[in-house]
């Protein structure tokens, strides 16, 4: 389900993202290739192309230079984070991977509030964006699990530059219907209780 | 429009850090006023002009460039934070006093009782101790299920909540929370240190470094502080009635501790006068005060010292503190001098110094002259002036000596060589 987050949402990702830093005039994305990676179209420059490189360079139009991170190891450490990003949690397929990378994370936060040093970061908002759907589908009993992954997700979310992850799934039909199609993997009954009561 | 407004305080008050660190978030502006000649704790607020505006006489107290006044630590913080800090909705607002009041209920008691006397500042008490540890562990457990979920105290964001209970631990995180007792506590210390790295704590806070090893009182220091079970123990004189209430005080009693000023006061010696034996002196000790504290120390003071000094019926003595090694922060240093004042507070007829404190953190010294009335040192007269007494070397000057009119002279002014210290002047305090 999150790899193929990756082919469309790239670009309405961005968007959003471009929305909640408070920048006004919307840019135009495209996609490129067959992984559908996105593509700006800068006024007068090169476009640029990635996902990366554009929600940085998204962030540095906006002025929020510190959400890259303050000192050079956090720069360094939210580069990392945004490589796990497009790398692990997009690349994940499988029920084992999305596991392993719950599991992960839910260690890394045990004794962090944010993955960059101490403070909101661009990570914190693609890493949740990235983890919405995953996290959108977990029972109460997986989000216990997960507590510190909750706790942190939960924190983020109350950030206004992280932006409403429902305007995505509003205005992208295929995320929806990708999103209903996982849930008729699941046990419904069970888990829809859960899932009205999360937040979209 | 942002407040603006001078804060009395005494350094380091983890108390004024509350507001301190409030004003880092709302662009509150705050001088602060911490150290004579502005401000002299344990006098300054004596006055009849600070009790006017601060009836408590207790620090911190906040003036407002508009001459608004008001005093309570939390009061002062609530006073100079913004909305966000107090929280916007009824609710929000509720849960931050909550917790604001849960720190001042049920944290400062037993944080104070297990830190102060590894502080050097409070006398040890083992069972109090103990009682004190595990109510510590009851807190942090509460802390700790809280923040499980909850990234901070209350709502999403950094409230005079977290402001508030971080400074009342961090006295707990400095000196005694060593790895293995703060281990069970992951959500705790997630959250505590975020709120220390926020820019706003750093600003007023600086490097806050955690404890390594839990601080130990210091036996050998304070042994001889320790009331023998039979002697009359320093108390509160509401309580020194009946013999069956002394048994009662035996088990601990956490809330009745004192804290770190109370115990300064209520250390104060209540016996009579022992210096009534002695025969009248002509030296005039207030006149000599007097001289020193309005006049030109060189010019007149210490002209008027010399020409009036009776060496038989007053003595001059040097004294050193005897454990320059435990001197780590100079702000506890000069906390031990103002401290001994304070408890020698009924010698002041009969004594005057000058202590000063050599060197910096880690590297210092205490030295000082004192000139008491009478030849013997009036310490061991009354147990309560012997806290400080031992953890001095005391010899006596021959004031006719050249030893001692060099001391004298560069004690009093604060100003010279000090050739047998070894390490710069930092600052002085007076005891008169
Ligand atoms: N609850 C008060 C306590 C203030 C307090 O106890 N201040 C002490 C200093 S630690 C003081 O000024 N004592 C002077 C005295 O009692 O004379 C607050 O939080 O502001």
């Amino acid at each position: 389900m999150a790899a193929a987050a990756q082919s469309g949402l790239g670009a309405e990702e961005l968007a959003l993202l471009e929305k909640s830093l408070g920048l006004q005039k919307g840019n135009k994305y495209g996609v490129q290739g067959e992984r559908k990676t996105p593509v700006l179209q800068t006024n007068n420059g090169p476009s640029l192309i990635g996902f990366i490189t554009i929600a940085a360079h998204l962030v540095k139009q906006a002025k929020k230079e510190q959400l890259l991170g303050s000192t050079a190891e956090e720069k360094a450490v939210v580069q990392q984070w945004l490589e796990y990003r497009v790398t692990r949690v997009d690349g994940c397929s499988s029920k084992e991977d999305t596991r392993i990378i719950l599991k992960d994370l839910n260690t890394y936060l045990e004794d962090k509030v944010y993955l960059a040093g101490n403070s909101f970061t661009l990570a914190d908002i693609l890493m949740y964006y990235g983890l919405h759907p995953i996290m959108a589908d977990l029972t109460v009993q997986e989000k216990e699990k997960y507590l510190n992954v909750s706790r942190w997700f939960n924190h983020i979310q109350h950030y206004p530059e992280a932006g409403h992850m429902c305007l995505i799934v509003n205005f992208s039909l295929k995320f929806c219907d990708l999103f209903k199609s996982c849930r008729m993997d699941l046990d419904f009954s069970a888990n829809m209780y859960n899932r009205i009561r999360y937040s979209f | 429009m942002a407040v603006a407004g001078t804060l009395y305080t005494y350094p380091e008050n983890w108390r004024a850090f509350k507001a301190l660190i409030a004003a880092q978030y709302s662009g509150a502006k705050i001088k602060v006023l911490s150290s004579p000649p502005h401000f002299h704790f344990g006098q300054t607020n004596k006055t009849p002009e600070f009790l006017k505006k601060f009836p408590v006489g207790k620090v911190p107290a906040f003036e407002g460039d508009d001459g608004f006044c008001v005093f309570e630590s939390n009061a002062i913080a609530y006073y100079v934070s913004n909305d966000e800090l107090r929280g916007a909705t009824k609710e929000t607002a509720a849960e931050i006093v909550q917790w604001v009041n849960f720190a001042d209920s049920d944290i400062v008691p037993p944080a104070s009782t297990w830190v102060f006397p590894t502080l050097g500042i409070m006398h040890y008490n083992k069972q109090a101790t103990e009682f004190a540890k595990e109510e510590v562990k009851r807190v942090l457990g509460i802390l700790d299920s809280h923040l499980k979920t909850q990234t901070f105290l209350v709502g999403e964001r950094i409230s005079l909540a977290d402001i508030t209970v971080v400074c009342t631990l961090l006295w707990l995180y400095k000196q005694v929370l060593e790895p293995a007792f703060r281990q069970p506590y992951v959500n705790v210390n997630r959250w505590f240190v975020t709120c220390l790295n926020q820019p706003q704590f750093k600003a007023v806070l600086g490097d806050v470094k955690l404890c390594e090893k839990m601080a130990q009182f210091d036996a050998k220091k304070f042994a001889e502080n320790q009331p023998k079970k039979d002697t009359p123990k320093k108390e509160k004189p509401a309580k020194e009635e009946k013999k069956q209430e002394k048994k009662e005080e035996k088990k601990p009693a956490p809330e009745e501790e004192l804290d770190e000023c109370d115990q300064a006061l209520a250390a104060e010696p209540k016996s009579k006068d022992p210096f009534a034996h002695l025969p009248k002196s002509p030296f005039v000790m207030d006149e000599f005060k007097r001289k020193y504290s309005n006049e030109d120390t060189l010019t007149v003071a210490l002209p008027h010292f010399w020409e009036h000094f009776d060496k038989e019926g007053w003595s001059i003595w040097y004294a050193e503190y005897r454990f320059p090694e435990e001197l780590t922060q100079t702000f506890m240093s000069c906390n031990l001098i103002t401290g001994m004042f304070q408890r020698l507070d009924k010698l002041r007829k009969n004594a005057f110094a000058s202590v000063i404190l050599f060197g910096t953190n880690n590297d210092s010294s205490i030295s000082g002259v004192w000139v008491f009335r009478g030849q013997e040192l009036a310490f061991p007269l009354s147990p309560d002036w012997q806290v400080d007494y031992e953890s001095y070397t005391w010899r006596k000057l021959d004031s006719d000596s050249e030893e001692c009119k060099i001391l004298v002279k560069e004690y009093f002014m604060w100003e010279g060589d000090f050739k047998h210290v070894g390490k710069s002047f930092n600052q002085g305090k007076i005891f008169k």
